[in-house]
């Protein structure tokens, strides 16, 4: 598939992206530039992905019948932000001086951060085992993260914009608080301190385990089968966690954060593969809660719940 | 006749083993691509690290060292064959590396976290951190080994280290984003490719100053010396073309077109074919410096950087 964007990438980088560096004065910046190009074409053939092969299945084999989409559109928003690198954009501005001051003051006092590779020599000379260890870990982390968002309550403020959609789609995926984006991304980029970053030839499988994330949130009535399930996070599994009352705000009884493997859910003992299936959302929207419906309203909101989590009370 | 075939499988394999390759480091994926020098075929294409952008032989040409950033390590090459033959880890973020003329010194630049190290050459035991304004680019030393030179691609100066001292002995403005960096073959003169000024500036390294600014195309960027003691190419990399610049006369004697943004390069030992890697379109070009015809383009991996092949022109 990179053969096929390399023409494109090269296009679009020589003629619009590299003069507008070189007239703007920018050009120690162009390398990083011609990558995001390469991010910025991945991101849209995900987005092609997404509809060409999801919104035909939320067709024929829905969960819910809609009436209408029109609380999905703001997913499509919040989607489009973050595959086609806004976000993702905005969030290395805002963490990166932070790790690289991090970084760069260990080296200088002679401390240089151990990766895998060097605990695993191995994984530099095997992409795809280097890919399985780094997934594992990764999803590894991001299940813990996921927990730490439902049962800190502070943060539950942020991440509960994630679970107020009531039309959970294959869109919904990239619906969060931009504040909980900024936490998730600054703990992955500690992680990366720890552990070294995923090499560079991992952007497509990694770009892969996303579509995956967004297929989870489908509204297909679709489950991987009694093993299938206990492998791969499917929209059954998934929809379970977004479920009213059960999967996010049960309390001891919440379930399923896995990202992709729910073998940290059945590890931990927050795996349940056979409750039945719930209209998603958050207990307090049926009676009356609004947790906004424009981006910016659904910001603010997350920023008042968290507001009153400072004061003690409840998000 | 079974013998007779044998016979000659056997010499296909020694010659195959001793062919000699072009190493290509694939600065986008973390790979090398291994090409054969002579029939311009890919030949193998392997993992090596996170992102290895710029090599050099060791100054017994018995390795060939891959600098290999965001892993921390050096990795060793076999560097007639390619293959990797050891890692010396612990080597903080190397983006560019150099051995002093005296083989006293290697230095190492980390672009990322704006830092020089230098390490002695013999056992690669670290002597200094040196922690410079922003990104330390490429480098060069002055031949009796006394100084070593650095351009900050990312705060527009040059930088002068004394080696002894292991101090920084000046810095000066040289323009908007230098890049490559040589030193003329008498000692006189530094020429840096200023990227945002699409030229050369000319740098008298005693007395820490500018003295000529020389036009050669967009992006002006890195450097090879042509072999012969007198000339250098320098790679326009925004501009796609490449210059010929006389040492001498401190003037651009040809400029010719080698699309796909041109950065880093190598020069048969004849002087008579230029070997190029383009960073936008994962190929090398390679070039007959007779006519400046592209001869031949090679497949390689994403965002192609530095490239190397034993037979090479003086580097002078």
């Amino acid at each position: 598939m990179t053969d096929l964007l390399t023409p494109l990438q090269a296009f679009l980088f020589e003629h619009w992206i590299e003069p507008v560096f070189q007239y703007l004065g920018l050009q120690a910046y162009v390398e990083n530039a011609y990558d995001a190009t390469y991010l910025l074409l991945l991101g849209v053939i995900e987005v092609i992905i997404l509809v060409a092969v999801f919104r035909p299945l939320e067709a024929l084999k829905p969960v819910e019948n809609w009436l209408d989409r029109r609380q999905v559109k703001i997913d499509v928003l919040y989607t489009l932000l973050h595959r086609l690198g806004f976000i993702p954009l905005a969030l290395f501005f805002i963490l990166w001086p932070i790790t690289y001051s991090l970084d760069r003051s260990l080296r200088l006092h002679g401390f240089i951060p151990l990766s895998l590779e060097d605990w695993f020599p191995i994984l530099y000379s095997n992409m795809w085992l280097s890919f399985i260890v780094y997934l594992l870990i990764i999803d590894f982390v991001g299940y813990w993260i996921h927990r730490l968002q439902h049962r800190l309550e502070w943060w539950w403020a942020l991440h509960g914009l994630h679970h107020s959609q009531r039309q959970m789609s294959y869109w919904t995926d990239d619906r969060n608080h931009l504040l909980d984006d900024i936490l998730t991304a600054a703990l992955f980029s500690l992680l990366a301190l720890l552990i070294g970053v995923a090499p560079n030839q991992l952007v497509i499988p990694l770009m892969l385990t996303r579509i995956l994330q967004s297929f989870a949130h489908s509204n297909v009535a679709i489950d991987f089968g009694a093993l299938g399930e206990k492998v791969l996070v499917s929209p059954r599994f998934h929809r379970i966690h977004h479920g009213i009352g059960i999967g996010s705000e049960g309390g001891n009884q919440s379930c399923n954060f896995a990202v992709l493997f729910p073998l940290w859910d059945i590890l931990f003992g927050t795996a349940r593969f056979n409750e039945p299936i719930h209209a998603t959302g958050i207990q307090d929207q049926l009676t009356g809660r609004s947790y906004g419906e424009g981006f910016w309203a659904q910001q603010w909101l997350g920023l008042k719940r968290l507001g009153r989590t400072m004061k003690g009370l409840k998000a | 006749m079974r013998r007779l075939f044998f016979i000659v499988l056997l010499s296909f394999c020694a010659f195959q083993s001793f062919a000699e390759v072009t190493v290509v480091l694939n600065s986008g994926d973390g790979s090398i691509s291994l090409v054969d020098r002579h029939t311009y075929q890919p030949i193998k294409h392997f993992y090596v690290g996170k992102e290895p952008h710029h090599l050099m032989s060791t100054p017994d040409n018995s390795a060939l060292i891959v600098a290999d950033a965001v892993s921390n390590d050096l990795v060793f090459l076999n560097p007639t064959t390619g293959e990797i033959e050891k890692r010396i880890s612990r080597i903080s973020d190397p983006y560019q590396i150099g051995f002093s003329p005296d083989k006293k010194w290697f230095v190492s630049n980390s672009l990322r976290l704006d830092r020089v190290d230098i390490y002695r050459a013999e056992d690669f035991s670290l002597v200094a951190r040196i922690p410079l304004s922003s990104m330390p680019s490429h480098l060069a030393f002055n031949h009796e080994s006394t100084m070593v030179f650095i351009t900050l691609q990312g705060s527009n100066q040059l930088a002068a280290i004394d080696l002894a001292t292991q101090k920084v002995a000046w810095i000066i403005p040289v323009g908007n984003t230098p890049a490559g960096i040589i030193m003329t073959p008498d000692n006189q003169h530094l020429l840096v490719g200023v990227m945002g000024e699409n030229g050369v500036a000319v740098v008298d390294w005693r007395k820490a100053q500018i003295v000529k600014h020389i036009p050669t195309g967009v992006g002006a960027h890195n450097f090879m010396p042509l072999g012969d003691s007198r000339h250098v190419l320098i790679s326009n990399r925004g501009g796609d073309t490449i210059s010929l610049i006389d040492t001498q006369t401190l003037s651009v004697d040809h400029t010719f077109p080698i699309p796909g943004g041109p950065d880093d390069m190598e020069i048969s030992q004849d002087m008579k074919e230029l070997w190029v890697t383009c960073r936008w379109v994962k190929e090398v070009r390679v070039v007959d410096l007779t006519n400046y015809h592209i001869t031949h383009v090679i497949p390689v991996g994403r965002s192609p950087h530095g490239l190397f092949f034993i037979s090479h022109a003086p580097r002078q």
